[in-house]
């Protein structure tokens, strides 16, 4: 079977139809002027203490039942995790292979069978070892504080299996990445980046996999994990 | 669009005020959404300018959609995917099924999404051979069950765990019981599965962003994320006006947007899709593809009356305060979007001014909705304009009736008559002068003979309403 080519000509003539619609003859080729964009200006310009990030992020996300555990150096959040993956009886953990998750985890001492996501294994068993893990470990590349949301990067070593097919996701985090929006976590990404070069996902996760479908009764681990906690790495 | 259904809407909405069951469920719904919703605009700060800000956003979106639309579409290609139009639902349709085959696909699972409902793909896939699991957890009750929406938010409400264990007992023979976490369990584990095996992956969309070419998804079960992690193809289908122009556009429209549905300050999961995966990525799609719909949405856009029903988040705010919508639930509207900006759209999208013409009578503009609206949807506005063209073009029968008849429903309650007030009320200062409505509302002044409405909070305005239908 022959491949399905985008049509150009179905496609001039949709935007056409548009640009007709608007009480144009051709399309609008310039960007239009605006007098407002993103967020209200009040809260673009709303100032934080310090501490404040921080502070809302672990309150909200252990109002959706997470844990947030604030630690000091990288031992002391391997322990955190060595202890969770106990409390949970955890056989085995997915890991990122990411240079800051190795930097301050060491996978040896947390007593469950790791994998890592990288390329030595092939997409496959990948997905099925994030399947089968009982807990994912992700590193964080913002967080936010307004909402006790972590937003995680995809990437060759950060496969979004790992924060989404195992029962517990525990996302480790430096704490100077605990931003108070969710704009200001856009507003950098755009700024480091540049347009167009973004990650081909970009996952904004606050707390467990949820559903009220069944008669409006609040039921979580739906589809992705039923749990969701967070290490801080205050350093 | 939507099927045709056989009853008119006199007859769907008789029908569903005999189903005690379903007005029940559909009554403690809309209550308890409402309620959240409530709570969750005192706690932002300054809601009446995130609303404002909304407006701004959409409206200066969908007057400049030729724009927006070739952006998105340049970026969307930047990153790696395709974009393909259609102009009607059976382009889309034939182009989406097309798509399936050339990749081959079996095994399909879709995450929620409402355009797909209005272009009825999934019996157009069925019919080519391919199996399609609606993954969402209400709208796979419902695939099981036959049956369609009965709420745009949480679209199974008028099943009881009972009806849904039956349901899912019938899946592998084996029993399911009936209490919740049993129910969701017995889901994941099935459409676990379905994803794990599924060839392509089709979604919705809440927002894409032009200047990224980005596509937000918006879920609490994480059911999108599966849809757009695990298969090798994503098909993602958009409804034409479901831009936001840039990236920090997207906190204004994400608060919004759950806040105004749930109550919630942001859902679970908000995926920012950036095309297929990039060189050295491991999961995520190897192709993907964005088919942007029209079906009608040029004509709706044409029209400057009716523009703004464009700005629409589909949040389901205006449902929840609907008196109607609370006495008749989803399904006596007969389409695919129900509620009061369902009734806007619908005889818009269909261009049918007679048959789903009626639908703008499915409402007392009591103006609830508008005021309940978080892009600032003249919804009462609209539904009375509807009802002015349609009688202008001679079409008057027993549907007046129907409308009375639910408004008189409406006042005759103690109850509902609260609730909407009380919705009502959080919006509607700026038009009230010595406690009383002014003529800014046209359809009220309209219904009430161009006397003046006493203010929601002024009690004796139930007692002249009263005093009136004697
Ligand atoms: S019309 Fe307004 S309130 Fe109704 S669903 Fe759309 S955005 Fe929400």
């Amino acid at each position: 079977m022959t491949d399905i080519q985008e049509d150009l000509s179905q496609e001039n003539m949709f935007l056409q139809t548009v640009a007709n619609a608007l009480g144009r003859k051709t399309v609008l080729a310039e960007l239009p002027e605006r007098q407002e964009a993103g967020p209200p200006a009040f809260w673009r310009e709303q100032k934080f203490e310090e501490d404040q990030p921080l502070a809302l992020f672990k309150s909200n996300l252990e109002a959706l039942t997470g844990r947030v555990a604030i630690v000091r150096n990288g031992a002391e959040a391997t322990n955190q995790i060595k202890l969770w993956l106990k409390v949970l009886n955890a056989k085995s953990a997915i890991l990122w292979d990411h240079a800051k998750l190795r930097e301050y985890i060491d996978s040896t001492r947390l007593g469950v069978k790791t994998a890592f996501w990288n390329r030595d294994t092939s997409r496959r068993e990948l997905i099925e070892l994030a399947e089968q893990a009982d807990v994912g470990i992700t590193w964080v590349n913002y967080a936010i504080g307004y909402t006790g949301t972590v937003a995680l990067f995809n990437g060759e070593n950060s496969g979004r299996s790992v924060s989404l097919l195992p029962p517990t996701h525990i996302a480790v985090m430096n704490r100077s990445d605990i931003v108070p929006t969710m704009s200001t976590v856009m507003r950098i990404l755009l700024e480091r980046r540049g347009q167009g070069a973004l990650p081909s996902a970009i996952d904004f996760i606050t707390g467990p996999s949820r559903t009220s479908d069944i008669e409006m009764d609040l039921s979580i681990g739906v589809h992705g994990p039923f749990r969701m906690w967070a290490v801080v790495i205050d350093d | 669009m939507s099927d045709r259904p056989v009853l008119h809407l006199r007859d769907r909405a008789a029908k569903a005020l005999k189903d005690e069951q379903m007005r029940q469920a559909v009554r403690k719904a809309v209550d308890r959404l409402s309620g959240n919703k409530d709570k969750a605009a005192r706690e932002l700060p300054n809601w009446e300018e995130w609303r404002e800000q909304t407006r701004l956003i959409r409206e200066h979106t969908v007057d400049h959609l030729d724009y927006y639309l070739a952006l998105l579409t340049q970026n969307i290609r930047k990153a790696g995917g395709k974009v393909h139009f259609a102009s009607t639902a059976g382009e889309a349709r034939q182009l989406i099924a097309k798509l399936c085959q050339q990749y081959e696909a079996k095994h399909i699972v879709k995450s929620k999404s409402m355009v797909t409902e209005e272009i009825h793909l999934n019996s157009a896939l069925e019919a080519a051979g391919m199996e399609v699991v609606e993954s969402d957890l209400a709208e796979y009750i419902l695939q099981l069950a036959g049956e369609t929406p009965s709420h745009i938010i949480v679209p199974a409400i008028h099943k009881n765990r009972y009806q849904i264990a039956e349901l899912f007992s019938r899946v592998n023979g084996e029993k399911v019981e009936p209490d919740t976490p049993a129910l969701t369990r017995f889901a994941r584990k099935v459409l676990r599965d379905k994803f794990m095996n599924a060839d392509v992956g089709i979604t919705g969309c809440n927002f894409a962003v032009a200047e990224t070419g980005s596509i937000t998804l918006v879920t609490n079960e994480g059911n999108a994320r599966l849809s757009t992690a695990l298969p090798k193809v994503v098909i993602t289908v958009m409804g034409m006006e479901r831009i936001v122009p840039t990236f920090e556009d997207l906190e204004t429209v994400l608060s919004m947007l759950p806040r105004s549905a749930t109550g919630q300050k942001v859902t679970s999961y908000v995926s920012v899709i950036n095309g297929p995966r990039q060189p050295g990525d491991i999961d995520g799609c190897e192709q993907f593809h964005l088919v942007i719909v029209d079906n009608g949405r040029s004509r709706i856009l044409a029209d400057e009356e009716y523009r703004a029903a464009l700005h629409c988040i589909r949040c389901g705010a205006c449902f929840n305060v609907c008196p109607v919508y609370r006495q008749i639930g989803g399904h006596a509207y007969g389409s695919v979007y129900g509620g009061p900006i369902g009734s806007v759209i619908t005889p818009l999208l269909e261009n049918d001014m007679v048959f789903w013409g009626e639908l703008p009578y499915a409402s007392t503009l009591c103006a609830a909705c508008t005021f309940a609206c978080p892009a600032k949807i003249p919804l009462q506005e609209l539904l009375f304009n509807l009802r002015q063209k349609r009688v202008s073009a001679g079409h008057t029968d027993a549907v007046e009736k129907f409308a009375f008849g639910m408004w008189k429903r409406f006042f005759k309650l103690p109850s509902t008559y609260k609730f909407a007030m009380k919705a009502a009320s959080l919006g509607q200062k700026p038009l009230v002068k010595n406690g009383y409505i002014t003529a800014a509302l046209p359809i009220l002044a309209n219904w009430t003979n161009s006397r003046y409405l006493p203010a929601a909070a002024d009690k004796t305005f139930r007692d002249r309403w009263k005093k009136r239908e004697k």
